[in-house]
């Protein structure tokens, strides 16, 4: 029925996920450390967000954080190509930065500040002409669930 | 972080605010020129002395609104300069009237905003940015994370959250300009339509439409306008800071809580005041949690114990630590354009003691705190 399921997926924001597989079933998120001050920014970056130093390298960060906070959107904003409700948290990364996304596989009873979450990539797509994209999810670190899992919009 | 010296002393001459609401039959241009007209009236200041105007709006209703909106006063040749800095984009205009005065380079200045918001979640990023699809530009769901994480480390309870709608929607009532006049129980704002857990409705501002205006001048100069300072309030400080490294990495939506102190410290080093000398606040609450963490950020209680001030009355009217004395966003609603120079309309009517129902007994200090995406924020402070 659709055709976009044979066409390449592409990384939701290629600044802050490289895609480490062609099918999009592996990637990793970006970041960078300033070698002056050794901060972590999430995302490329061209100079350090804590000292303004230009001497940064590439950091691929961790692929599991504590969820620092969480909130089960109802009223989702315009744009949002999936369910709701949906769940978003706010993942402190052991490198320092917090990465928002939203939480997959986790029923409301497990949610809890403190959990430990994994990283989790999902298929979207929005619209038959567009490329399916693969956005970053977190999901509870104890959810046997395998990484890569597609959502049917 | 400002490190210019004020130069001559600023003083609010005049102020006026269009009643916040939905206006649809009203264009943003003479939604906001009516806040001036309102203003220039409170004064009795020519249009012809004004020299020059900022306009702070952020929805795109067309080009040069601002000079739409004064053409109809006459065409004047002043600068008039439309500022867009997120829900601060009022207050920054009134920043930069503040430092065009203060600096020397005019007399006389108007800063005014006006906005219409569109209903639904207010979102940031344009409508093809990624974060459309990361779920993560969503300003109540914002606020909710930082609410769930504040209850979780300070033992607030809801109730306590709950009591701070309740308070603006008390001051509202007697506020005939606010959107949202009818008073509620804390069981009332609880069972509200949940937006993003644990924020339900009624502890969201509305998206409002309404405009501001304030004209300010240089105390030297009042008599050169036929102006007397009977009515003048003095602009004590304007700050205006953007966001700190903090740690987060930036990603944009994990905001700081306390983004707010920066621009409190540089506001209370230019004044000379501190938090103890503060006999009203305006903060910007466009979530329950929202006023808390200012209220913390400006340093007006510990962090941690807003919601114990707020449970004990304290700021309400007639509390020790009057805060949101007209309805603040929650019960005024939320025009990112006017907000912040509603707040100053707030403060200077009660520091000239005609605030009426809800004027704050012997009030000679307030504070004004407004805050934006991209971490902006604003703190002024007044006094007669």
């Amino acid at each position: 029925m659709s055709t976009h399921r044979n066409l390449a997926p592409v990384s939701v924001d290629p600044a802050r996920l490289r895609l480490d597989a062609a099918d999009g079933s592996a990637g990793t998120l970006l970041g960078m450390r300033c070698l002056d001050c050794s901060a972590y920014v999430f995302g490329l970056a061209v100079f350090c967000q804590a000292c303004t130093s230009s001497r940064l390298e590439p950091a691929d960060l961790s692929r599991s954080g504590i969820l620092y906070s969480y909130t089960i959107v109802r009223v989702p904003p315009s744009g949002w190509p999936g369910a709701a409700p949906y769940v978003l948290g706010e993942v402190e990364l052991p490198e320092g930065p917090h990465v928002l996304a939203e939480v997959i596989g986790a029923d409301e009873e497990d949610l809890q500040i403190g959990i430990d979450v994994k990283l989790a990539l999902q298929k979207v797509t929005s619209g038959e002409s567009e490329k399916p994209r693969i956005v970053y999810k977190w999901t509870p670190a104890n959810c046997g669930q395998s990484e890569m899992r597609e959502a049917h919009n | 972080m400002n490190r210019f010296t004020p130069g001559r002393e600023v003083v609010v001459v005049g102020v006026g605010l269009h009643p916040f609401g939905r206006f649809r039959d009203k264009d943003l241009a003479t939604l906001a020129r009516d806040a001036v007209l309102e203003s220039l009236k409170d004064c009795d200041v020519q249009w012809r002395d004004i020299q020059v105007a900022y306009f702070g709006h952020v929805y795109y209703h067309g080009m040069s609104v601002g000079e739409t909106a004064l053409a109809s006063l006459g065409l004047t040749g002043i600068p008039i300069i439309n500022v867009e800095n997120a829900c601060s984009s009022g207050s920054t205009a009134f920043w930069q009237a503040y430092w065009g005065i203060t600096s020397g380079m005019y007399d006389l200045a108007l800063a005014f905003g006006a906005e219409k918001v569109p209903g639904g979640p207010v979102t940031v990023t344009a409508a093809d940015s990624p974060e459309r699809f990361i779920g993560g530009d969503h300003m109540m769901a914002g606020y909710a994370l930082r609410m769930r994480r504040y209850m979780s480390e300070t033992g607030a309870p809801a109730s306590a959250l709950a009591q701070v709608t309740v308070k603006a929607r008390q001051n509202a009532s007697l506020n005939p300009y606010a959107h949202r006049k009818e008073t509620y129980t804390v069981e009332d704002v609880l069972s509200s339509r949940p937006i993003a857990d644990p924020l339900t409705l009624y502890q969201c501002c509305p998206t409002s439409e309404g405009s501001a205006a304030a004209v300010l001048c240089a105390r030297d100069a009042l008599g050169s306008y036929g102006l007397d300072d009977s009515r003048a309030v003095t602009v004590a400080a304007a700050a205006l800071t953007s966001g700190n490294y903090n740690g987060r990495g930036s990603d944009h939506s994990a905001f700081s809580p306390y983004r707010t102190e920066p621009a409190a410290i540089a506001a209370y080093e230019m004044s000379g005041l501190g938090p103890e000398d503060v006999d009203l606040v305006q903060v910007h609450d466009a979530a329950t949690i929202g006023e808390l963490q200012q209220i913390e950020a400006l340093q007006l209680t510990p962090k941690g114990e807003a919601w114990k001030a707020t449970a004990e009355g304290r700021t309400a009217l007639g509390g020790d630590l009057p805060v949101n004395t007209d309805g603040g966003l929650l019960a005024m609603g939320h025009p990112f354009g006017a907000t912040g120079i509603r707040m100053v309309h707030e403060t200077v009517t009660q520091l000239r003691g005609e605030a009426g129902p809800r004027q704050v007994a012997n009030a000679r200090v307030g504070l004004a705190q407004c805050s934006g995406a991209g971490d902006v924020t604003t703190v002024q402070l007044f006094k007669r």
